[in-house]
């Protein structure tokens, strides 16, 4: 009577999951192109203060037009109480070179021999002109301000004169 | 030869691998997004024999020392929330009308015509001085800089279809003095506060004129660089200057 054919019974059909790569590879695309990769892993503790209107870096991040520099105390405990004891609490970290603050802060131009070389490791188009290539300081909560204003002085001499302090945005860690 | 079928490849696995590829950067991905507060630093000079005398009354002073104790304009406080309340203070107190009794920075009103002399005027100056022979390529430069600036200015005051343009006195800014010691935690409190009166100030004057937030039309800009939105930047820029000054702690 009907025109449909019914079923008789048997085993379901069996779905088609062909497509089914196509649509992992989308969300896996979406993942490699949205994420921005960490310049480094900081061997530093960093609990960054909060703060409200602040400036989203992201888009310097994206034309590479920022440099980032960490100020903590060492994650490695032997190290802290090793530097702890010679009166250097915090130490600054930049790439993967762990600088122990008044030492070698102090006495040579770390800072400006480490900014110079990430200029020449760029091409122009992103560190022209130099004033505004962003230096980015994560420091952690209880860092003395005047390290702040050594790094400061180390970037005025080579001309480096836009700084940014990172906070955390209000609410959040 | 008889031709052969060429056996089907199984991509069963296929979704599997990238799966795993998925799930990696799932993982690695950090959604944290990095927020700062951007500040420039002084260019090195050579020493001024004759420092400029900043009136007291265009000084904005926040100091901290080395208790992580505030002093605001010269009076204590407790409160590190209660700064940018007063920042707006110092911005608005004579905004209106100027009232040479207190303690706050003045105002000058600057009209269209004001504006026009004075870009004819410094023109004619910056094409003097190009003119003169062994002119000092940096005089020119900020000859032409003050030229700009004027043309700067005309295009806000035309925005603002007001016929006065009310401008802070060029001396008022803020300045941040803290000490060695003082917990970076304190500092930064100190720039979210700053930053947090100057976009309140624009945030208002940006939806009085143009009817959107401050923040929007920003965010709008670092999209795509619309002439447009440069120049609403740039009134309200002109409206609310942020001049900041860091002082390096001497102890």
């Amino acid at each position: 009577m009907s025109k449909f054919k019914k079923d008789s019974g048997g085993s379901a059909p069996a779905i088609n999951t062909s497509s089914l790569p196509d649509i992992v590879f989308m969300l896996l695309f979406f993942f490699m192109v949205a994420t921005t990769s960490k310049e480094s892993d900081p061997s530093v503790k960093i609990i960054k203060p909060e703060g409200s209107s602040t400036t989203d870096m992201t888009p310097y991040k994206q034309k590479s037009e920022i440099d980032f520099l960490y100020l903590g105390r060492p994650l490695n405990k032997a190290r802290a109480e090793q530097y702890a004891a010679m009166g250097m609490e915090y130490m600054l970290f930049m790439d993967n070179v762990v600088q122990s603050t008044p030492d070698l802060l102090y006495n040579s131009s770390a800072i400006q021999a480490w900014k110079l070389d990430k200029f020449e490791s760029k091409p122009p188009r992103m560190t022209e002109p130099i004033e505004s290539v962003i230096t980015c300081i994560k420091a952690d909560k209880g860092a003395p301000s005047g390290i702040i204003f050594d790094i400061r002085k180390e970037l005025q001499a080579i001309d480096a004169l836009t700084i940014a302090y990172a906070v955390g945005e209000n609410g959040k860690k | 030869m008889a031709k052969r079928d060429i056996p089907e490849v199984n991509a069963g696995s296929m979704a599997d691998i990238a799966f795993l590829l998925l799930i990696f950067f799932l993982v690695t991905t950090t959604m944290d997004k990095d927020q700062a507060y951007i500040r420039n630093i002084p260019k090195k000079i050579e020493l001024v024999d004759d420092p400029v005398i900043v009136e007291e009354r265009n000084i904005f002073a926040i100091q901290a020392n080395s208790q992580n104790q505030l002093m605001v304009r010269g009076s204590l406080m407790n409160d590190p929330d209660e700064i940018s309340e007063r920042i707006i203070e110092f911005y608005r107190e004579n905004e209106k009308s100027n009232n040479v009794k207190n303690d706050f920075p003045m105002y000058s009103r600057i009209s269209m015509p004001e504006i026009n002399a004075l870009i004819n005027k410094t023109t004619t100056e910056a094409e003097e001085v190009e003119n003169t022979p062994n002119a000092l390529p940096d005089i020119i430069d900020f000859k032409w800089r003050q030229v700009a600036e004027w043309e700067k200015k005309k295009t806000a005051l035309e925005m603002l279809e007001t016929d006065k343009l009310a401008e802070i006195s060029v001396q008022a800014h803020i300045r941040i003095e803290v000490q060695k010691a003082t917990e970076y935690e304190l500092f930064a409190k100190i720039q979210s506060e700053v930053e947090q009166a100057i976009s309140e100030l624009r945030d208002d004057a940006a939806m009085k004129i143009f009817n959107e937030s401050y923040k929007s039309i920003k965010n709008r800009l670092a999209m795509d660089k619309g002439v447009e939105d440069r120049e609403k930047i740039q009134l309200l820029k002109i409206l609310y200057p942020a001049r900041i000054i860091e002082v390096t702690p001497k102890r």
